[in-house]
Protein backbone atom coordinates (compact mmCIF):
# COMPACT_ATOMS: atom_id res chain seq x y z
CA UNK A 1 0.00 0.00 0.00
CA UNK A 2 1.14 3.54 -0.69
CA UNK A 3 2.98 4.76 2.42
CA UNK A 4 0.73 7.84 2.56
CA UNK A 5 -2.42 5.69 2.57
CA UNK A 6 -0.94 3.32 5.12
CA UNK A 7 -0.13 6.30 7.34
CA UNK A 8 -3.71 7.58 7.02
CA UNK A 9 -5.08 4.32 8.39
CA UNK A 10 -2.54 4.21 11.15
CA UNK A 11 -3.31 7.72 12.30
CA UNK A 12 -7.07 7.21 12.11
CA UNK A 13 -7.02 4.61 14.83
CA UNK A 14 -9.66 6.24 17.01
CA UNK A 15 -11.36 8.71 14.69
CA UNK A 16 -12.95 8.97 11.24
CA UNK A 17 -10.78 9.93 8.27
CA UNK A 18 -10.53 13.67 7.56
CA UNK A 19 -11.91 14.95 4.21
CA UNK A 20 -8.42 15.40 2.72
CA UNK A 21 -7.48 11.89 3.81
CA UNK A 22 -10.61 10.54 2.15
CA UNK A 23 -9.68 12.44 -1.02
CA UNK A 24 -6.25 10.79 -1.15
CA UNK A 25 -7.85 7.42 -0.59
CA UNK A 26 -10.48 8.05 -3.28
CA UNK A 27 -7.82 9.08 -5.78
CA UNK A 28 -5.93 5.86 -5.18
CA UNK A 29 -9.05 3.70 -5.41
CA UNK A 30 -10.12 5.43 -8.61
CA UNK A 31 -6.72 4.75 -10.16
CA UNK A 32 -6.93 1.06 -9.29
CA UNK A 33 -8.79 -0.26 -12.38
CA UNK A 34 -6.13 1.24 -14.65
CA UNK A 35 -3.37 -0.09 -12.41
CA UNK A 36 -4.92 -3.56 -12.42
CA UNK A 37 -5.29 -3.52 -16.19
CA UNK A 38 -1.64 -2.46 -16.61
CA UNK A 39 -0.60 -5.23 -14.25
CA UNK A 40 -2.59 -7.79 -16.25
CA UNK A 41 -1.04 -6.60 -19.48
CA UNK A 42 2.43 -6.94 -18.03
CA UNK A 43 1.69 -10.37 -16.70
CA UNK A 44 0.33 -11.51 -20.02
CA UNK A 45 3.02 -10.00 -22.23
CA UNK A 46 6.00 -10.46 -19.95
CA UNK A 47 7.60 -13.35 -21.80
CA UNK A 48 6.98 -11.85 -25.22
CA UNK A 49 8.46 -8.48 -24.17
CA UNK A 50 11.48 -9.93 -22.43
CA UNK A 51 12.19 -12.46 -25.18
CA UNK A 52 12.30 -9.62 -27.67
CA UNK A 53 14.63 -7.71 -25.33
CA UNK A 54 16.84 -10.79 -24.93
CA UNK A 55 17.09 -11.31 -28.71
CA UNK A 56 17.97 -7.68 -29.37
CA UNK A 57 20.44 -7.64 -26.49
CA UNK A 58 22.26 -10.63 -27.89
CA UNK A 59 22.33 -9.00 -31.31
CA UNK A 60 23.75 -5.79 -29.89
CA UNK A 61 26.32 -7.45 -27.65
CA UNK A 62 27.51 -10.54 -29.53
CA UNK A 63 30.92 -10.39 -27.87
CA UNK A 64 29.46 -10.67 -24.36
CA UNK A 65 29.42 -14.01 -22.54
CA UNK A 66 25.98 -15.64 -22.60
CA UNK A 67 26.06 -16.28 -18.84
CA UNK A 68 26.52 -12.55 -18.18
CA UNK A 69 23.63 -11.66 -20.48
CA UNK A 70 21.47 -14.32 -18.85
CA UNK A 71 22.23 -12.98 -15.37
CA UNK A 72 21.18 -9.47 -16.41
CA UNK A 73 18.03 -10.73 -18.12
CA UNK A 74 17.05 -12.72 -15.04
CA UNK A 75 17.49 -9.58 -12.97
CA UNK A 76 15.38 -7.66 -15.48
CA UNK A 77 12.59 -10.22 -14.99
CA UNK A 78 12.72 -9.41 -11.28
CA UNK A 79 12.82 -5.68 -11.93
CA UNK A 80 9.77 -5.82 -14.18
CA UNK A 81 7.82 -7.99 -11.74
CA UNK A 82 8.64 -5.78 -8.75
CA UNK A 83 7.85 -2.66 -10.82
CA UNK A 84 4.46 -4.17 -11.64
CA UNK A 85 3.67 -4.86 -8.00
CA UNK A 86 4.99 -1.48 -6.87
CA UNK A 87 2.80 0.16 -9.54
CA UNK A 88 -0.23 -1.73 -8.27
CA UNK A 89 0.50 -0.71 -4.70
CA UNK A 90 1.59 2.77 -5.77
CA UNK A 91 4.62 2.27 -3.58
CA UNK A 92 8.12 3.06 -4.82
CA UNK A 93 9.63 2.03 -1.52
CA UNK A 94 8.49 -1.54 -2.09
CA UNK A 95 10.63 -1.68 -5.23
CA UNK A 96 13.58 0.10 -3.71
CA UNK A 97 13.81 -1.68 -0.39
CA UNK A 98 12.88 -5.19 -1.47
CA UNK A 99 14.82 -5.35 -4.68
CA UNK A 100 16.87 -2.44 -5.96
CA UNK A 101 19.29 -1.98 -3.05
CA UNK A 102 20.10 -5.65 -3.23
CA UNK A 103 20.34 -5.80 -7.03
CA UNK A 104 22.62 -2.81 -7.03
CA UNK A 105 25.15 -4.54 -4.82
CA UNK A 106 24.87 -7.76 -6.86
CA UNK A 107 25.47 -5.74 -9.99
CA UNK A 108 28.63 -4.26 -8.48
CA UNK A 109 29.96 -7.75 -7.79
CA UNK A 110 29.47 -8.77 -11.40
CA UNK A 111 30.24 -5.42 -12.99
CA UNK A 112 27.23 -5.70 -15.28
CA UNK A 113 26.45 -2.02 -15.74
CA UNK A 114 27.33 -1.89 -19.44
CA UNK A 115 24.98 -4.77 -20.23
CA UNK A 116 22.28 -3.32 -18.00
CA UNK A 117 22.47 0.10 -19.67
CA UNK A 118 21.70 -1.47 -23.06
CA UNK A 119 19.17 -3.87 -21.61
CA UNK A 120 17.02 -1.24 -19.87
CA UNK A 121 16.99 0.94 -22.96
CA UNK A 122 15.64 -2.01 -24.94
CA UNK A 123 13.18 -2.89 -22.19
CA UNK A 124 11.85 0.63 -22.14
CA UNK A 125 11.28 0.73 -25.85
CA UNK A 126 9.62 -2.72 -25.88
CA UNK A 127 7.31 -1.70 -23.05
CA UNK A 128 6.33 1.52 -24.84
CA UNK A 129 5.28 -0.57 -27.82
CA UNK A 130 3.25 -3.03 -25.74
CA UNK A 131 1.50 -0.69 -23.31
CA UNK A 132 -0.75 2.32 -23.87
CA UNK A 133 0.70 5.76 -23.02
CA UNK A 134 -1.55 5.90 -19.95
CA UNK A 135 -0.25 2.53 -18.75
CA UNK A 136 3.33 3.63 -19.43
CA UNK A 137 2.69 6.72 -17.30
CA UNK A 138 1.83 4.50 -14.35
CA UNK A 139 4.86 2.28 -14.85
CA UNK A 140 7.40 4.93 -15.80
CA UNK A 141 8.25 6.40 -12.38
CA UNK A 142 9.16 2.90 -11.20
CA UNK A 143 11.17 2.00 -14.29
CA UNK A 144 13.01 5.28 -13.96
CA UNK A 145 13.74 4.59 -10.32
CA UNK A 146 15.10 1.16 -11.25
CA UNK A 147 17.24 2.58 -14.04
CA UNK A 148 18.64 5.46 -12.03
CA UNK A 149 19.46 3.15 -9.14
CA UNK A 150 21.06 0.48 -11.27
CA UNK A 151 22.82 2.67 -13.80
CA UNK A 152 24.07 5.43 -11.51
CA UNK A 153 27.84 5.76 -11.02
CA UNK B 1 19.72 -17.96 -28.53
CA UNK B 2 18.73 -17.16 -24.96
CA UNK B 3 15.27 -18.39 -24.05
CA UNK B 4 13.76 -16.27 -21.30
CA UNK B 5 11.25 -19.01 -20.46
CA UNK B 6 14.15 -21.38 -19.78
CA UNK B 7 15.69 -18.92 -17.32
CA UNK B 8 12.63 -19.22 -15.10
CA UNK B 9 12.02 -22.15 -12.79
CA UNK B 10 8.30 -22.78 -12.24
CA UNK B 11 7.83 -19.33 -13.71
CA UNK B 12 9.94 -17.88 -10.89
CA UNK B 13 13.29 -16.17 -10.52
CA UNK B 14 14.82 -16.30 -7.03
CA UNK B 15 15.04 -12.86 -5.53
CA UNK B 16 16.48 -11.40 -2.34
CA UNK B 17 15.80 -14.17 0.19
CA UNK B 18 16.77 -12.00 3.14
CA UNK B 19 14.65 -8.93 2.23
CA UNK B 20 13.89 -7.62 5.70
CA UNK B 21 10.12 -7.26 5.46
CA UNK B 22 9.74 -10.71 3.93
CA UNK B 23 12.26 -12.57 6.06
CA UNK B 24 11.13 -11.54 9.52
CA UNK B 25 7.63 -12.39 10.57
CA UNK B 26 5.77 -12.54 13.79
CA UNK B 27 3.14 -15.01 14.85
CA UNK B 28 1.24 -12.72 17.16
CA UNK B 29 -1.10 -15.33 18.59
CA UNK B 30 1.75 -17.64 19.54
CA UNK B 31 3.92 -14.76 20.66
CA UNK B 32 6.68 -15.86 18.29
CA UNK B 33 9.11 -14.04 16.10
CA UNK B 34 9.99 -16.20 13.10
CA UNK B 35 11.87 -16.19 9.84
CA UNK B 36 10.10 -16.86 6.56
CA UNK B 37 10.50 -20.63 6.97
CA UNK B 38 8.94 -20.58 10.40
CA UNK B 39 12.20 -21.03 12.34
CA UNK B 40 12.06 -19.19 15.61
CA UNK B 41 13.98 -15.94 15.97
CA UNK B 42 14.90 -14.29 19.21
CA UNK B 43 15.47 -10.60 19.76
CA UNK B 44 18.24 -10.20 22.28
CA UNK B 45 18.29 -7.21 24.64
CA UNK B 46 21.58 -5.34 24.76
CA UNK B 47 21.62 -5.69 28.53
CA UNK B 48 21.72 -9.47 28.14
CA UNK B 49 24.79 -9.24 25.90
CA UNK B 50 26.42 -6.94 28.45
CA UNK B 51 25.47 -9.30 31.27
CA UNK B 52 26.98 -12.34 29.50
CA UNK B 53 30.24 -10.49 28.92
CA UNK B 54 30.48 -9.15 32.43
CA UNK B 55 29.35 -12.40 34.11
CA UNK B 56 31.94 -14.38 32.17
CA UNK B 57 34.62 -11.85 32.93
CA UNK B 58 33.84 -11.96 36.62
CA UNK B 59 33.74 -15.74 36.84
CA UNK B 60 36.48 -16.76 34.45
CA UNK B 61 38.67 -13.67 33.93
CA UNK B 62 41.14 -14.14 31.06
CA UNK B 63 39.58 -17.48 30.19
CA UNK B 64 36.41 -15.70 29.09
CA UNK B 65 38.12 -15.05 25.73
CA UNK B 66 38.41 -18.75 25.09
CA UNK B 67 34.91 -19.42 26.37
CA UNK B 68 33.48 -16.80 24.01
CA UNK B 69 35.57 -18.06 21.09
CA UNK B 70 34.28 -21.58 21.65
CA UNK B 71 30.68 -20.41 22.06
CA UNK B 72 31.14 -18.61 18.76
CA UNK B 73 32.49 -21.79 17.17
CA UNK B 74 29.43 -23.72 18.27
CA UNK B 75 27.12 -20.99 17.07
CA UNK B 76 28.98 -20.54 13.76
CA UNK B 77 28.83 -24.23 12.96
CA UNK B 78 25.10 -24.46 13.55
CA UNK B 79 24.48 -21.16 11.86
CA UNK B 80 26.29 -22.41 8.75
CA UNK B 81 24.13 -25.54 8.68
CA UNK B 82 20.95 -23.47 8.91
CA UNK B 83 22.05 -20.89 6.37
CA UNK B 84 23.12 -23.59 3.99
CA UNK B 85 19.75 -25.33 4.30
CA UNK B 86 17.81 -22.10 3.79
CA UNK B 87 19.82 -20.94 0.78
CA UNK B 88 19.81 -24.35 -0.89
CA UNK B 89 16.09 -24.60 -0.37
CA UNK B 90 15.35 -21.20 -1.83
CA UNK B 91 17.91 -20.91 -4.62
CA UNK B 92 17.73 -24.62 -5.49
CA UNK B 93 21.53 -24.82 -5.61
CA UNK B 94 23.83 -26.41 -3.04
CA UNK B 95 26.18 -23.84 -1.49
CA UNK B 96 29.17 -25.67 -2.98
CA UNK B 97 27.82 -24.95 -6.47
CA UNK B 98 26.94 -21.31 -5.86
CA UNK B 99 29.06 -18.58 -7.42
CA UNK B 100 31.13 -17.12 -4.59
CA UNK B 101 29.97 -13.60 -5.55
CA UNK B 102 26.34 -14.65 -5.09
CA UNK B 103 27.02 -16.42 -1.82
CA UNK B 104 28.79 -13.42 -0.34
CA UNK B 105 25.86 -11.21 -1.36
CA UNK B 106 23.43 -13.52 0.44
CA UNK B 107 25.62 -13.49 3.52
CA UNK B 108 25.74 -9.69 3.57
CA UNK B 109 21.96 -9.53 3.49
CA UNK B 110 21.74 -12.22 6.12
CA UNK B 111 23.89 -10.14 8.49
CA UNK B 112 21.79 -7.03 7.99
CA UNK B 113 18.45 -8.79 8.44
CA UNK B 114 19.56 -10.32 11.75
CA UNK B 115 20.69 -6.95 13.08
CA UNK B 116 24.36 -7.95 13.28
CA UNK B 117 25.54 -4.89 11.36
CA UNK B 118 27.28 -4.89 8.00
CA UNK B 119 29.73 -7.48 6.79
CA UNK B 120 32.21 -7.26 3.95
CA UNK B 121 35.36 -9.00 2.72
CA UNK B 122 38.73 -7.91 1.57
CA UNK B 123 40.43 -10.29 -0.82
CA UNK B 124 43.85 -8.61 -0.68
CA UNK B 125 45.52 -11.59 0.94
CA UNK B 126 43.40 -14.35 -0.55
CA UNK B 127 46.20 -15.71 -2.75
CA UNK B 128 48.38 -16.01 0.33
CA UNK B 129 45.70 -18.12 2.00
CA UNK B 130 44.12 -15.44 4.20
CA UNK B 131 40.59 -14.07 4.02
CA UNK B 132 39.83 -10.75 5.68
CA UNK B 133 36.35 -10.11 7.04
CA UNK B 134 35.20 -6.68 8.02
CA UNK B 135 32.12 -5.89 10.12
CA UNK B 136 30.59 -2.57 11.09
CA UNK B 137 28.02 -1.61 13.72
CA UNK B 138 28.42 -4.97 15.41
CA UNK B 139 26.12 -5.28 18.44
CA UNK B 140 28.65 -7.65 19.99
CA UNK B 141 31.57 -5.24 19.62
CA UNK B 142 29.47 -2.46 21.13
CA UNK B 143 29.31 -4.14 24.54
CA UNK B 144 32.55 -6.07 24.98
CA UNK B 145 34.46 -5.60 28.23
CA UNK B 146 36.68 -2.57 27.88
CA UNK B 147 40.20 -3.48 26.89
CA UNK B 148 42.94 -1.88 24.83
CA UNK B 149 43.00 -4.84 22.43
CA UNK B 150 40.38 -6.18 19.97
CA UNK B 151 37.86 -8.14 22.01
CA UNK B 152 35.22 -9.72 19.74
CA UNK B 153 36.11 -13.31 20.60
CA UNK B 154 32.55 -14.49 20.06
CA UNK B 155 32.54 -13.12 16.48
CA UNK B 156 36.00 -14.56 15.80
CA UNK B 157 34.72 -17.99 16.88
CA UNK B 158 31.66 -17.65 14.63
CA UNK B 159 33.79 -16.79 11.58
CA UNK B 160 36.29 -19.52 12.30
CA UNK B 161 33.61 -22.23 12.39
CA UNK B 162 31.53 -20.75 9.58
CA UNK B 163 34.40 -20.54 7.10
CA UNK B 164 35.78 -23.87 8.25
CA UNK B 165 32.48 -25.42 7.18
CA UNK B 166 32.40 -23.45 3.96
CA UNK B 167 35.95 -24.22 2.89
CA UNK B 168 36.20 -27.72 4.29
CA UNK B 169 39.52 -26.81 5.96
CA UNK B 170 40.03 -26.05 9.63
CA UNK B 171 40.42 -22.29 9.82
CA UNK B 172 41.51 -20.10 12.69
CA UNK B 173 40.48 -16.48 13.16
CA UNK B 174 42.08 -13.48 14.84
CA UNK B 175 40.80 -9.94 15.14
CA UNK B 176 43.06 -7.02 14.27
CA UNK B 177 40.85 -3.95 14.66
CA UNK B 178 37.86 -3.39 16.91
CA UNK B 179 35.09 -0.81 17.09
CA UNK B 180 35.26 -1.09 20.89
CA UNK B 181 38.65 0.66 20.85
CA UNK B 182 37.72 3.32 18.36
CA UNK B 183 38.46 1.62 15.01
CA UNK B 184 36.12 2.33 12.08
CA UNK B 185 35.37 -1.38 11.72
CA UNK B 186 36.13 -4.80 13.13
CA UNK B 187 38.61 -6.69 10.98
CA UNK B 188 39.18 -10.41 11.25
CA UNK B 189 41.78 -12.52 9.47
CA UNK B 190 41.01 -16.14 8.68
CA UNK B 191 43.61 -18.74 7.77
CA UNK B 192 45.25 -22.01 8.78
CA UNK B 193 46.10 -21.94 12.48
CA UNK B 194 49.81 -22.68 12.06
CA UNK B 195 50.22 -19.77 9.65
CA UNK B 196 47.96 -17.34 11.51
CA UNK B 197 49.12 -17.97 15.08
CA UNK B 198 52.12 -15.58 14.87
CA UNK B 199 49.66 -12.75 14.24
CA UNK B 200 48.33 -13.07 17.80
CA UNK B 201 51.57 -11.66 19.17
CA UNK B 202 51.42 -8.87 16.59
CA UNK B 203 47.92 -7.92 17.80
CA UNK B 204 49.22 -7.98 21.38
CA UNK B 205 52.05 -5.64 20.44
CA UNK B 206 49.49 -3.35 18.76
CA UNK B 207 50.69 -3.58 15.18
CA UNK B 208 48.23 -2.08 12.70
CA UNK B 209 45.96 -4.29 10.59
CA UNK B 210 47.90 -3.40 7.42
CA UNK B 211 51.22 -4.25 9.06
CA UNK B 212 49.91 -7.58 10.29
CA UNK B 213 48.52 -8.51 6.87
CA UNK B 214 51.79 -7.49 5.22
CA UNK B 215 53.84 -9.62 7.61
CA UNK B 216 51.53 -12.59 7.18
CA UNK B 217 51.80 -12.34 3.41
CA UNK B 218 55.57 -12.17 3.62
CA UNK B 219 55.11 -15.32 5.68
Amino acid sequence: MHPEIAAIFQEAESRYLKPEELTSLTQYVESLPERLETYRQLQEKELEILQEVADLLQEKMPQEEISNLERSIKNAVLVLRYCATAMLLNNELFLKKRLLDWLRSTQQVYDSKTIDATLYKLLNSQLSQSLTPKQMNLLNPLLTLAETTLLAD
Amino acid sequence: MISVADLLTNNQVPSNYFATDVYIRSELELGLLENRRGDRLLAMPETLIKAIYSGLDKETGQASRLVLYNCGRWWGKNFYARLSEELTDYYKTPIADMAIGDFLQYMKQCWVVHGWGKIDWDRTAIHHGFLIIETRNSPFAAHVMKSDRPACFLDAGVFSAFFTQLSGRELYCIQTTCESIGADSNRFILGLEARLKPAEAMVESKLSHEEIVQKLMEG
